[in-house]
Order: C-alpha cells, then structure tokens, then sequence
C-alpha cells in the first residue's frame, strides 16, 4: 500500500499530465460541430463588441481591396448579363421564328359566293372581310393552288380578282429550274394561263409543274399553279409558257386568304423607299 | 512574490488579449499565425509545482481554444508543451542561473541561451498543434512549412517582446 503511495507521490504529475492530455484531446475530438458552433455563440456574446469595432478599423483598410473586388465581381455579373442577355435574344429569335414560321401563312378559310369565268376581268366574292382581318392585296388560294388577289374589301365580304382576269400578274417559277416569270391569262380558256420571261436556255418540258416564286411575297413559295402544256419561242429570247391550271375556277367554292406578315414587311418597306 | 504573481497574471493577460485580438486574426501569406501566449508558461518560476504548471497550461490552452472555437486542440498543445518544459529546461539549463524561484528571461541568462528556450518550445508547441489540426500526414510538406513560418513567426514577436520588455526594465 505504501508502495503504491509513493508510486503515485512519484508519479502524480504524469498522471494529471495523462488525465489532462486525455480531456483536451477528447474535447478536441469528441466536441460536435454542434457544441462548437454553440461555444462560437457564447464567444460572440463576449467578445462581439469588441469585434465589431475591431472590424469598423480593419474595414476601413481593406476598403480598397474590397472596392477593386467589387469593381471585378461588378464586371464579371456585367458580364453575365451580357450573356444571358445574349442567350435570351437567341431564345426569343427561336420562339419568333417559330412563332413566324406558324403564322408565317395564316390562312382564313372562306367560301366563294359569287364567281365567275365568262369575263375578261373576272372576280371572285369571298364571304370573309374586314371582321376576319382581310386587306386587300392578300392572296388567295384553293387546294389546288392559286386562285387570286383580293381586291377590295368590305366589313364583311371581299373581292378577289381572279387569276382568269387579264390585269392581274403574278410571279411564277418553273420549279424543277427555278426561272422565273410572270403568269396572266391571256382571256382565252379559262383553264389555261400564260407564263411569260422565262429565258430560253431554260430546260422546259411538257407536265412540269409551275408553282409561286415567292418574290411578290403575295404568295408563299412553292404554291402549286398548274402544269406546262405546250411552250414556244417568243420575241426571239423568251419563252411563252402555256400553263394548265390545277384549279378548277368553275367549280371552285372553298378558298383561303393568306395572310402573310412577309407580305406586311415588305410592303412597308417599299413604302419607305416611296 | 505575491508582487510577481500579480505582474505575471497581467502579463499573461495582456498576451492573451494581444493573441486573441490581434495575432489570431493575422493569418500571414495564409496559412501561418505567430502564436506567442504560450510565452504565459515559458516565463513561470523555475520554481512552480509541475501539476500547477500543467493546470495553467492546460487552462491556457482552453482559454484560447475558447475564443477561437477549437475546443481542445491549443489545450492539448499547452499541455504537452507545459509537461515537456521542466524536461527542456533541465536539458538546456542555463549554468549560471542560481535562484530558482526567479524566471527564465533574457536579463537573468544569455540571448542566445533564451533565444534556444524559445525556439525549442515553440517548435513542439507548434508541431503539436498543427499536426493535431490537420490530423493526417497527408500534406506533411505544407504543415511543415506552416509550423515553420509560424514557428519564426512566433520566435521573432516573443523576442521582441522580451527585449521590449528588458529596455523597460532598464
């Protein structure tokens, strides 16, 4: 027992040491980020106070600094937008063009009322006017391809001028070429039509098809017209092209007016230039 | 000698107000902190009892870790530091130093004989400390090289300390 004393005597500064060590390390090690954090709030009830005037000094010396880190997060957010910026207007030219590329043609589908074939200058009413959005200078056109131009409109009819009528011309391609004329009816039948300018050079043989160019932008491209019948030589470097009509202006009844914004730009734009 | 301990106590206050306030939130080329309290323990009397030392080093220790929320880790630190001092000083003693209820400083030994003390001390104090920080010998190039600078860092402000105090006292 007393040798035991005396061990102890001898050895109670180690073992305090040991005790000790042992505490610190588990505190160290055992303290939960939880416990840490809760200490950090007592410490900041201490010594908050004097932090926060330590901190009124120190800002005051890191103001520069903090002041160019500011300078560059500004220029780096700026930046940003720009891109994003840069993105969005890519995001809404999508959504236009796709909004264009559906209302690029808007039909509005009418009756034919009135119509006639007989005449020089024919016309066609339409039972859609003004209250569908209707102007004139709209072109109109069948399941079968081009019928006309509307001419006049009222609240709610409108006029069309008929492909069988002599004033009108409208722009028309040979689409395995893509050379261009301009189409009339020369009053003669009224399932034929005349497709005139087209250059001699060009390959032309009967049974092509001849569709809208697109470049009156009355009609949207590719609108089919009718096919070639016979073709001849005219004035010595044009080509006079007889066109058969696919529509049937006779018995023609359902039609569509097509609205075109291409149509509406380009229209203002030549006003411009007026 | 109730004198010494009250003066000891207000420096050992001051040390620690100085460590907390301003040398903790140095943080030199961001990774290195002089860390000059543990002068408290390398400036008690030769003559202190060793569980009185261990007892201040340890409370030192929490003190500090207290205040820098890392409960435990200076504690250890202090403590093993404040354990191996008798060992040092028994090793490194300096030969002329006759009565021991007085303190190690410059006055009373040599600077290169403190200068050794301080260095030696620091170095254990801060190897232990950093090690137990990190706790893995993962990075030991980039411990190294903190316990190093902090080391010199520490060494250089407690010299300066010390002969700021031997001008006053002269």
């Amino acid at each position: 027992m007393n040798s035991l004393l005396d061990l102890l005597k001898r050895l109670y500064n180690h073992l305090i040491f040991l005790v000790l060590l042992a505490l610190s390390l588990s505190l160290y090690f055992k303290t939960s980020y939880y416990q840490k954090a809760k200490i950090s709030v007592a410490t900041r009830i201490i010594t908050g106070t004097w932090y926060k005037q330590v901190s009124k000094v120190t800002d005051l010396f890191n103001l520069r600094r903090e002041n160019a880190e500011l300078l560059n997060e500004n220029l780096e957010l700026r930046n940003q937008i720009e891109g994003y910026k840069f993105m969005l207007r890519e995001l809404v030219d999508t959504i236009v063009t796709q909004d264009d590329s559906l209302n690029f043609i808007e039909y509005i589908s009418s009756n034919v009322i009135n119509n006639s074939i007989n005449s020089q200058h024919n016309f066609l009413i339409l039972d859609v006017g003004e209250n569908k959005g209707v102007k004139s200078g709209m072109g109109v056109v069948s399941n079968n391809g081009v019928v006309g131009v509307v001419a006049s409109v009222s609240s709610h009819y409108s006029s069309v001028i008929s492909l069988l009528n002599t004033d009108l011309q409208i722009s028309a391609m040979h689409k395995k070429s893509g050379a261009f004329g301009s189409l009339s009816w020369d009053g003669a039948n009224y399932r034929k039509v005349i497709l005139n300018e087209i250059p001699l050079h060009i390959n032309i043989s009967k049974g092509d098809t001849i569709v809208s160019s697109g470049y009156s932008a009355i009609f949207p491209k590719d609108i089919p017209i009718g096919k070639v019948v016979d073709f001849h030589s005219k004035d010595g470097s044009f080509l006079a092209i007889t066109v058969e009509l696919f529509a049937d202006f006779k018995t023609i009844s359902k039609v569509y007016v097509i609205r075109s914004r291409v149509k509406e730009e380009i229209d203002s734009l030549q006003q411009n230039v007026d | 000698m109730y004198n010494n301990v009250i003066k000891h106590t207000g420096f050992a206050f001051f040390l620690l107000l100085f460590q907390l306030l301003v040398l903790n939130n140095i943080n030199f080329f961001g990774y290195a902190n002089p860390y000059i309290y543990i002068l408290v323990i390398l400036l008690l009397p030769y003559s202190t009892p060793r569980w009185a030392m261990l007892l201040i080093g340890f409370l030192l220790g929490l003190v500090v870790d207290y205040f820098s929320n890392t409960l435990g880790l200076h504690a250890t630190a202090t403590l093993v530091l404040s354990y191996l001092r008798p060992i040092i000083l028994s090793q490194w003693r300096f030969k002329s130093v006759q009565d021991v209820r007085g303190t190690p400083n410059i006055s009373n030994t040599s600077l290169e004989w403190f200068s050794l003390y301080i260095t030696i001390s620091v170095l254990i104090h801060h190897l232990i400390l950093f090690f137990i920080e990190t706790f893995t010998l993962n990075h030991l190039g980039l411990t190294l090289l903190r316990v190093i600078i902090s080391s010199g860092l520490s060494v250089v402000t407690i010299l300066i300390i010390e002969l700021w105090r031997l001008r006053k006292k002269e």
